[in-house]
């Protein structure tokens, strides 16, 4: 499993406030991003973006409420088109499932394309641990593979990554000229990264869909990696969590239209490959073995508690994080974890640990952005007050965890707003703390408030008064 | 058969999991209430006769929208009028880029469309057919891996998107519409379709007739490989074509 | 119309619940004030504990059951009632039925000026520039956002320049001001620097929340523009200026 660092969040949120690269970096791309969705989205009527919304959100309920019978479909529907399913529980499972196939089959060099629950379970350092070279071919998985760097934006992964960063990263890595022209560096990728592939035994994928009705994996790409994975190793594995399964594949053209516009505000990425098992008789290129492994790895800890089991819609196109006004400010690491952002803050606290990140449900306004913008309108805002009431109260999914300063701060205020005149008490002792010769009495929180901003003055004269004194004679 | 009866007990016990953690004990006993798995076969079949009826009457509509929609996803487009000008156009595409080594598929569209002389006299100097005979196991792929143009037909076209369908069928027809550095695809107007919807039920269909033996790769270019990787500066040509070209046959 | 003036106006802006009284009583409105309201539970919801957030909840249900409409200027406490209230007994039929049935009566005060009253005039005079924030809870749980525009472009002499990214957060969040402060101010910087690229002489928000915050800076800073809440503007007459 990849270390979890979101206990982190405050420290590391205040140290990317306070990098000037990474803001700058950020705030240009989350814009470009936006900007981009937003074109996009115009290109259909609202009301069609609307209603494909909701088609998007009812297939994934239809999906998640009967996924034990998807799931078997989709196996059963593999196993026709000539491939293998395996079911694992843990990231151990899985990383020891692939292990077994690479070795079965001699592997000794494998091409990633990117996966996010490969980065969850840590299946690239496993697997180079066991002596088997694992490369990241998308490009900024393999920059930030080659930097030794956890990953900063789902879509964007090499985000804090300047140009000149980059160039330097190839000069010590990869013994490249310095060049700051994106082509170029570009360039030095492709012919890198294609001996890579030429001398790959295994390629190793995602899925953004996997269609039960026909046993297909689709991929969503720009770059052609993910092609390349799938086309000239002897095996492809693919790692995909349980929720990524949809019934039909014709539900997948409502998730199309939907994905790239969200992501990056395309039409359509450049490819979209549907890939049905291993290659067929008269193929020469494709691969020999095709291997599906559909990972747990906590998901069915979202299923049983019936107001969070939405998370599992989730199509991973980062439209939330790119209108985050936190995720917009601190970017992907300090999140600590493989997922940032409104989702991010919503899965590490059931994936991970609740106490680990216990910060996320908390790091964020619930302004509802997330929410607008989210293409299978997952209520995240909801989601995450559900967490903070876990945190608070306890419940299926999450225990008691907050502070007795925090207990006893609400303790205070239930009372002090249980009558009108346990308020006027409160307003009465606060007014008193404002003197002068009182200022220096600690106020829990004020200091957080006041080393940026000034605080305002409890009125001598609440407006019960003045509506008592005055307001309340109806004037003439 | 040992592994397949351990495979067989992890996957029940996996679905179990799922069961209970959705509060239930037991499997459905019906099959779940979804449309698009529930229609019929005669009736999904009558769903793409509609579909190939509105491609044929509107077929310049259609045409024209790809061409729009195609040029905006990053392909160059050409309309050529016959299929002695697509070779002709492909030739021309050939000499300008320069290339040198050309792979292609077998499809029906190259009986009709002779680029293989067009590529010749733009000086192309060999091309290799992805169903090719090969004289060594390998040699196929290592030929594809040194071209410099690809050349391929399309299953269809998809005017909503900008989108060409590529089937790769034989030899090593995934590698022609990928390594090389730049690509061609030829498309006759009688096979664009409107819309995604549209083409996913055509392949449901065939996925139906053929009890689930539908192509086992299939995948949908739209536009040159691209990354935005670095500073979120738009670059084509990353692993696959950096180039594309189509070429609409009336 | 009984007036639920919310529990910041009441400690730290009385003169905001004045300038809500003075409106709607110039357009001929008969205010009452049910003297015992106390706060509508959100900052305990926010938080997460949902069962002192009920509590407070069957006290406010309780104490508007009788009014017509009820009036509240705040964008985050008109949603907590009408939005969360019914969420907060969705297992009790009873209460659940006078939480909708009370979400129905209530309004944000712009909401209330506009589409119940049906005015975008309210006899209000000031000569300047305005900038509108957003109140996110007002813009996207009740979907308000066009009715404060029309009432800030009803103010004779007022003009409206709309700031880049008004609908963003300004990085209040309740208690999120105060849990991560640094990640709030850092909003609030970038938020200030679009009010003041606008040139406005106020900048206009539905909730005091969102203008204590942006308030507490722009008076650290010595930053020219005022805070206004909507109220205080439609309050402003020829000659009177009461800030």
């Amino acid at each position: 499993m990849v270390t979890v660092r979101s206990a982190q969040f405050p420290k590391a949120s205040a140290k990317a406030i306070q990098d000037p690269h990474l803001q700058r970096l950020l705030g240009r791309i989350m814009r470009q991003l936006r900007d981009a969705r937003a074109m996009a989205v115009d290109d259909i009527s609202e009301q069609e973006w609307e209603l494909l919304r909701q088609r998007a959100r009812d297939i994934k309920a239809e999906a998640i409420n009967h996924l034990d019978y998807y799931l078997d479909l989709l196996d059963r529907s593999v196993r026709r088109n000539g491939g293998y399913v395996h079911f694992v529980r843990t990231a151990a499972e899985a990383n020891e499932t692939v292990l077994t196939i690479a070795k079965r089959q001699g592997v000794k060099h494998v091409v990633k394309a990117k996966s996010m629950v490969t980065e969850e379970i840590g299946l690239t350092a496993f697997l180079e641990r066991e002596g088997i070279e694992t490369v990241e071919t998308d490009l900024g998985e393999f920059i930030v593979q080659l930097a030794q760097e956890p990953s900063s934006h789902i879509v964007v992964p090499a985000l804090h990554k300047s140009r000149q960063d980059v160039s330097e990263l190839f000069q010590r890595k990869l013994q490249t000229q310095p060049t700051t022209d994106v082509d170029e560096l570009c360039g030095i990728t492709r012919e890198k990264l294609r001996e890579r592939f030429v001398e790959a035994e295994m390629g190793i994928t995602g899925a953004n869909f996997l269609v039960a009705e026909t046993g297909t994996v689709v991929l969503v790409t720009n770059e052609g990696n993910g092609r390349m994975t799938t086309s000239l190793p002897r095996v492809h594995v693919v790692v995909a969590g349980l929720e990524k399964v949809v019934p039909a594949l014709e539900d997948v053209g409502v998730f199309l239209k939907l994905l790239a516009r969200s992501a990056t505000g395309q039409r359509m990425t450049s490819y979209t490959t549907f890939a049905s098992g291993p290659r067929g008789p008269s193929d020469e290129d494709g691969t020999e073995e095709f291997h599906l492994v559909i990972v747990d790895n906590g998901r069915t800890k979202l299923l049983r508690d019936e107001e969070l089991r939405e998370a599992l819609y989730c199509i991973r196109c980062g439209a939330c994080s790119n209108v985050c006004p936190v995720y917009g400010k601190v970017g992907g690491h300090a999140y600590g974890w493989v997922y940032s952002g409104p989702i991010g803050a919503v899965l590490a606290p059931v994936l991970t640990s609740q106490k680990q990140a216990k910060h996320l449900p908390y790091a964020s306004t619930l302004c509802g952005a997330c929410r607008d913008v989210c293409p299978v309108k997952i209520d995240l805002p909801k989601l995450l007050l559900r967490l903070r009431q876990h945190a608070a109260e306890g419940g299926p999914q999450g225990r008691r965890i907050n502070t007795w300063m925090e207990r006893l701060l609400v303790r205070r205020w239930s009372g002090a707003v249980r009558t009108r005149q346990a308020m006027e008490r409160s307003l009465g002792l606060a007014r008193l703390l404002q003197k002068p010769l009182l200022r220096s009495v600690p106020v829990p929180l004020r200091g957080s408030w006041t080393k940026d901003r000034d605080f305002p003055v409890v009125a001598s004269e609440s407006f019960h008064h003045l509506w008592k004194a005055r307001l309340g004679r109806t004037e003439s | 058969m040992q592994a397949g009866v351990q495979e067989s007990a992890a996957k029940e016990s996996f679905l179990q999991m799922v069961r209970e953690a959705l509060g239930r004990n037991t499997p459905l006993l019906h099959v779940p209430d979804h449309p698009a798995l529930k229609t019929t076969l005669p009736r999904h079949q009558e769903k793409v006769v509609t579909i190939q009826a509105k491609v044929e009457t509107r077929r310049s509509t259609l045409a024209a929208r790809l061409v729009e929609t195609a040029t905006a996803a990053g392909w160059y487009v050409y309309r050529v009028a016959s299929e002695n000008e697509a070779a002709l156009k492909v030739g021309e595409i050939a000499r300008g880029l320069g290339a040198r080594r050309a792979v292609r598929t077998n499809e029906d569209i190259f009986r009709r469309v002779d680029v293989d002389l067009a590529l010749r006299n733009a000086r192309v100097a060999s091309i290799v057919l992805a169903a090719g005979r090969q004289r060594r196991r390998g040699e196929l792929r290592a030929l594809a891996l040194q071209a410099d143009l690809g050349i391929s037909g399309v299953e269809y076209a998809v005017a909503e998107t900008g989108t060409c369908v590529v089937v790769p069928r034989r030899g090593i027809a995934r590698m022609t519409t990928l390594t090389p550095s730049a690509l061609i695809v030829l498309v006759e107007e009688a096979k664009v379709l409107e819309n995604l919807d549209d083409l996913l039920a055509i392949w449901r269909l065939e996925n139906l007739r053929t009890r689930g033996r539908m192509p086992n790769y299939m995948t949908l270019v739209s536009g040159p490989s691209r990354t935005a990787d670095i500073e979120f500066t738009l670059t084509t040509g990353v692993h696959g074509p950096g180039r594309v070209y189509l070429v609409l046959i009336a | 119309m009984a007036l639920c003036v919310t529990c910041l106006v009441d400690t730290f802006y009385p003169q905001v619940g004045e300038a809500v009284v003075n409106v709607l009583r110039r357009l001929g409105v008969d205010v009452t004030f049910p003297e015992d309201q106390t706060c509508c539970g959100q900052p305990a919801y926010n938080e997460g504990f949902q069962r002192d957030a009920t509590a407070v909840a069957r006290r406010l249900i309780d104490l508007f059951q009788d009014a017509e409409y009820v009036v509240v200027p705040s964008g985050s406490c008109a949603a907590m009632i009408k939005v969360h209230y019914p969420k907060l007994f969705h297992d009790d039929p009873d209460m659940l039925a006078k939480a909708e049935e009370l979400a129905g009566r209530t309004y944000e005060l712009s909401d209330f000026l506009v589409n119940v009253l049906q005015i975008t005039e309210a006899g209000a005079s000031f000569a300047g520039k305005a900038t509108y924030q957003e109140s996110c809870h007002l813009l996207r749980e009740l979907h308000v956002s066009s009715e404060p525009r029309a009432l800030v472009q009803g103010v004779q002499g007022t003009e409206l320049v709309e700031m880049d990214q008004c609908d963003e957060c300004c990085g209040f969040g309740g208690l999120f001001a105060v849990r991560y402060p640094h990640i709030s101010a850092a909003i609030l910087n970038e938020k200030l620097q679009a009010v003041e690229a606008t040139g406005a002489d106020v900048v206009v928000s539905s909730d005091m929340g969102c203008l204590m915050h942006m308030g507490g800076a722009i008076s650290r800073r010595g930053m020219r523009v005022r805070p206004m809440h909507l109220a205080e503007l439609l309050d402003q007459r020829e000659g009177r200026v009461t800030w």
